[in-house]
C-alpha cells in the first residue's frame, strides 16, 4: 500500500516534466514563426493568398485545441487525478503537444489500442512505442531500483552485523598442519575464471542500474545541492560523469556477456558433481549448519554450497538467456518480452550478487583455512573434519574427529558408549 | 592542446620511442651474446635445427598436451585475439594511417567483439592459471602481474570506448598504451620478441646434434 502514493509521486514528477517539454516545445513553435512568416512574404507580394502570420497560426492551433481536454488519454487523467494545467488566461485549452497540440492524445490513443509506430532509430522491429514501456518504466524505478537497493545494502548490513556478532569463524583446535586435496586445478580455474567476469560484469552492471539514480539523484541532487549547498552546476558536472560511467559500462556488459556464458557453461559441469542434495543436507539445515549449536555434518558440499550452486545454475542460464535476448534484439518481435528481460535480467543479476556477496565472505576473510580450497586446492585436516566430516571421512577412510567442537567430546563418548 | 592531443601526440611518440629504442637495445644486446664456438663436429644443420626449434613449440608434445590443456587453450585465445585486435581492428588501422599513411581492411564488428571475446577469455585464464597453479603462482613475481594487469587493462579500457563517445575514456585507454608502451621493454612482455630467440638457440644446439628440437 506504501507504494501508491510514491506511485502517484513519481508520476507527478512525471507530469511535471512532460509540462516542462510542452512549454519548451511551444516556446521552440513560437520561434520557429517568424522565419515561416518571412518566407512567405514574397509569394504576397507577388499577387498570392494572403500570408500567414503568427497571429493566424496561434489562432489555429487554439480552435484545434478546444476541448483537446477530453481527448487525453485515460492513463494521463488517472495519473493526474485533477484537471490538466493550463496557461495563463486560455481557460480550457491545454499547453501544445509535441505535434502541434492535438496529436498526442489521439497518439497515445491509438498506440494504447495496439498500434504500431516504428520510430527511424528502431532497436525491434514493427513494434517500438507502445504505453506499456511507462509501465515498465514505472516498475524499474519504483520497485527495482529502490528494493534492489535495499537488498544488496541489507546483505551488507547481514555480513557485518554477522562479523561483529560471531567474529572470523576459526578452526576449532587449529590448523593440524596437514593437507588434504580439495579442488583440482581445473575447478580452481573454472571457479575464478567465472568469479573474475562475475566481478566485471556486476560492477558494470551495477552502474547500468543505479549509476544516475546514486550519481544524479542521490549525490548530487539530494546531498550536494540539496543538503550541502552547493551549486547546482556540480549536477550537469556528474551527469557528464555518469554518461562516461554508463557508456563504458554498457560496452564491457555487452563484451563479456558471452564471456560470462562460457565461464558459466564450464562451472556449471565441472562442479555438478557431488552437488545433488542428499540426506545429510536436511541434518545440515535443522542444526543450521552448526550455527545453532552442535555440530552439522556434510558431505564434500554443505547445504548452503549445493544451493548457491543451484543458484547459479538456474539464476545464471535466466541471466545468461535474458542477457542474450538483449545482446540480439533482433531475436524478438516485439519490445516487450525485451522490457520483460530487462526486468528479470536486473532481478536475477541483484540477486545473485547479494549473494555471493555472502559467498565471497564466508570463503574468504569470514572463515579461516576456506579460501586455501581455491588458492591452493588443499585444505586443512582439520577444517575439512569440522567443515565437511563425512567428505573427510571418504577422501582419507579415516573416522573424523570431533573433540575439538563444542560438546563434542560428550558426543564421541556417547557414540563410543 | 588537450590531454588527449597530448596522449595521443607528444606522451606517445615519447613512449613509442622508448618502446622501440628500448627493444631493440634488448634483442640486439642478447643476438650479441653470442655463444662459445662448439669444437664437435656437426651431425646435422642448426640453421634447420633453429627453424624447426621455433615451429615445433607452437604444439605441446604428447601426454604434455593433456596436462596443459587450458593453458594451450587460453595461450592461443589470448594471443591470436590480441593479434587480430591490434592489427584489423578499425580504430588501431585509423590511428596507423595517421602515422603511415597506410591502411587496409579492417574486420567488421561482430569479428572485433570475437576477437575481444577470444582475447579476454584467454587471458583471464592464463592469469588465473598463474596464481591457481602451484608451480606457475611460486615461479610468478610482481613483474609477470604486473604486466597481466596492465595489458588486461589496455584491452579493457579500448573496448569501454568502443562507443567513440567520449573523448575521457579514449583518453585512459591511450594513457595506458602510452604507459604499456614505456614497460615494455623492461619488463617480460618483452618475450613477445625473444620467444622466437630462445626456442631458435635451443633448436639450434639440438640440430647441430642431430636431434630435434
Amino acid at each position: 500500500m506504501a507504494t501508491v502514493p510514491n506511485r502517484r509521486a513519481t508520476d507527478e514528477d512525471g507530469m511535471i516534466f512532460m509540462r516542462r517539454v510542452l512549454t519548451l516545445l511551444a516556446l521552440l513553435l513560437w520561434a520557429g514563426g517568424a522565419p515561416a512568416q518571412n518566407a512567405t512574404a514574397p509569394d504576397t507580394a507577388a499577387g498570392g493568398a494572403r500570408a500567414t502570420t503568427l497571429e493566424d497560426i496561434l489562432a489555429r492551433q487554439k480552435n484545434r485545441l478546444k476541448g483537446t481536454t477530453q481527448r487525453l488519454p485515460d492513463a494521463l487523467r488517472e495519473i493526474e487525478g485533477r484537471p490538466v494545467p493550463l496557461p495563463d488566461g486560455d481557460a480550457g485549452v491545454p499547453q501544445l503537444g509535441t505535434l502541434g497540440g492535438a496529436s498526442d492524445p489521439d497518439l497515445w490513443r491509438a498506440l494504447k489500442s495496439g498500434a504500431q509506430a516504428t520510430p527511424s532509430s528502431s532497436t525491434a522491429r514493427g513494434q517500438l512505442m507502445q504505453v506499456l514501456g511507462e509501465d515498465w518504466r514505472l516498475v524499474r524505478r519504483q520497485y527495482l531500483l529502490r528494493y534492489g537497493g535495499y537488498v544488496l545494502l541489507g546483505m551488507a548490513a547481514i555480513i557485518v552485523l554477522f562479523r561483529l556478532i560471531r567474529g572470523k569463524i576459526a578452526i576449532r583446535g587449529g590448523r593440524s598442519g596437514r593437507t588434504i586435496p580439495r579442488f583440482s586445478l581445473s575447478h580452481r580455474i573454472a571457479h575464478w575464471f567465472l568469479a573474475s567476469v562475475f566481478i566485471l560484469m556486476g560492477l558494470s552492471g551495477l552502474i547500468i542500474l543505479f549509476g544516475r539514480p546514486l550519481l544524479v539523484e542521490f549525490l548530487g541532487r539530494d546531498l550536494l545541492v540539496g543538503r550541502m549547498g552547493m551549486d547546482p552546476s556540480v549536477i550537469d558536472t556528474l551527469k557528464s560523469v555518469n554518461s562516461v560511467l554508463l557508456s563504458a559500462s554498457l560496452q564491457g556488459h555487452n563484451l563479456f556477456g558471452p564471456v560470462f556464458v562460457l565461464a558459466w557453461a564450464i562451472m556449471v559441469v565441472r562442479f555438478m558433481k557431488g552437488n545433488f542434495f542428499q540426506w545429510a543436507d536436511a541434518k545440515w539445515i535443522l542444526k543450521g549448519g552448526g550455527l545453532l549449536g552442535g555440530h552439522a555434518s556434510s558431505h564434500h558440499y554443505n547445504f548452503g554450497e549445493k544451493t548457491w550452486y543451484w543458484m547459479v545454475v538456474l539464476i545464471g542460464l535466466g541471466m545468461c538467456a535474458t542477457g542474450l535476448f538483449l545482446l540480439f534484439p533482433m531475436l524478438s518481435q516485439t519490445l516487450v518480452y525485451h522490457q520483460a528481460a530487462t526486468l528479470l535480467h536486473a532481478i536475477g543479476a541483484v540477486l545473485l550478487i547479494a549473494v555471493a556477496m555472502g559467498h565471497a565472505y564466508v570463503g574468504s576473510i569470514g572463515m579461516e583455512g576456506s579460501i586455501d580450497s581455491m588458492l591452493r586446492g588443499e585444505v586443512d585436516e582439520n577444517w575439512a573434519k569440522e567443515h565437511h566430516d563425512l567428505w573427510y571421512e571418504e577422501v582419507t577412510g579415516k573416522k573424523a574427529d570431533h573433540a575439538n567442537d563444542p560438546g563434542g567430546a560428550e558426543a564421541q563418548a556417547e557414540g563410543a558408549a | 592542446m588537450t590531454v588527449l592531443q597530448f596522449l595521443e601526440g607528444p606522451m606517445f611518440y615519447a613512449a613509442f620511442a622508448i618502446f622501440a629504442v628500448g627493444a631493440i637495445w634488448r634483442v640486439a644486446g642478447i643476438v650479441r651474446l653470442g655463444r662459445k664456438p662448439d669444437l664437435a663436429p656437426p651431425k646435422g644443420s642448426a640453421a634447420a635445427g633453429w627453424f624447426k626449434g621455433n615451429l615445433r613449440h607452437f604444439v605441446p608434445r604428447g601426454l604434455f598436451a593433456e596436462r596443459t590443456w587450458m593453458h594451450l587453450l587460453g595461450g592461443y585465445a589470448f594471443h591470436l585475439g590480441l593479434f587480430v585486435l591490434l592489427v584489423f581492428a578499425a580504430p588501431h588501422i585509423a590511428f596507423f594511417e595517421r602515422f603511415t599513411g597506410l591502411s587496409w581492411t579492417a574486420l567488421p564488428r561482430w569479428g572485433f567483439i570475437l576477437a575481444a571475446e577470444f582475447a579476454f577469455a584467454g587471458l583471464i585464464v592464463l592469469w588465473v592459471r598463474r596464481f591457481s597453479d602451484p608451480v606457475m603462482r611460486q615461479i610468478s613475481d610482481r613483474d609477470d602481474h604486473a604486466g597481466s594487469w596492465l595489458t588486461f587493462l589496455v584491452m579493457l579500457t579500448g573496448c569501454l570506448a568502443l562507443e567513440e563517445a567520449h573523448d575521457a575514456l579514449r583518453a585512459l585507454h591511450m594513457g595506458l598504451v602510452n604507459l604499456w608502451l614505456i614497460y615494455f621493454p623492461f619488463s617480460r612482455l618483452m618475450h613477445a620478441f625473444t620467444f622466437a630467440l630462445a626456442r631458435g638457440a635451443t633448436g639450434a644446439v639440438y640440430g647441430r646434434k642431430g636431434m630435434n628440437p
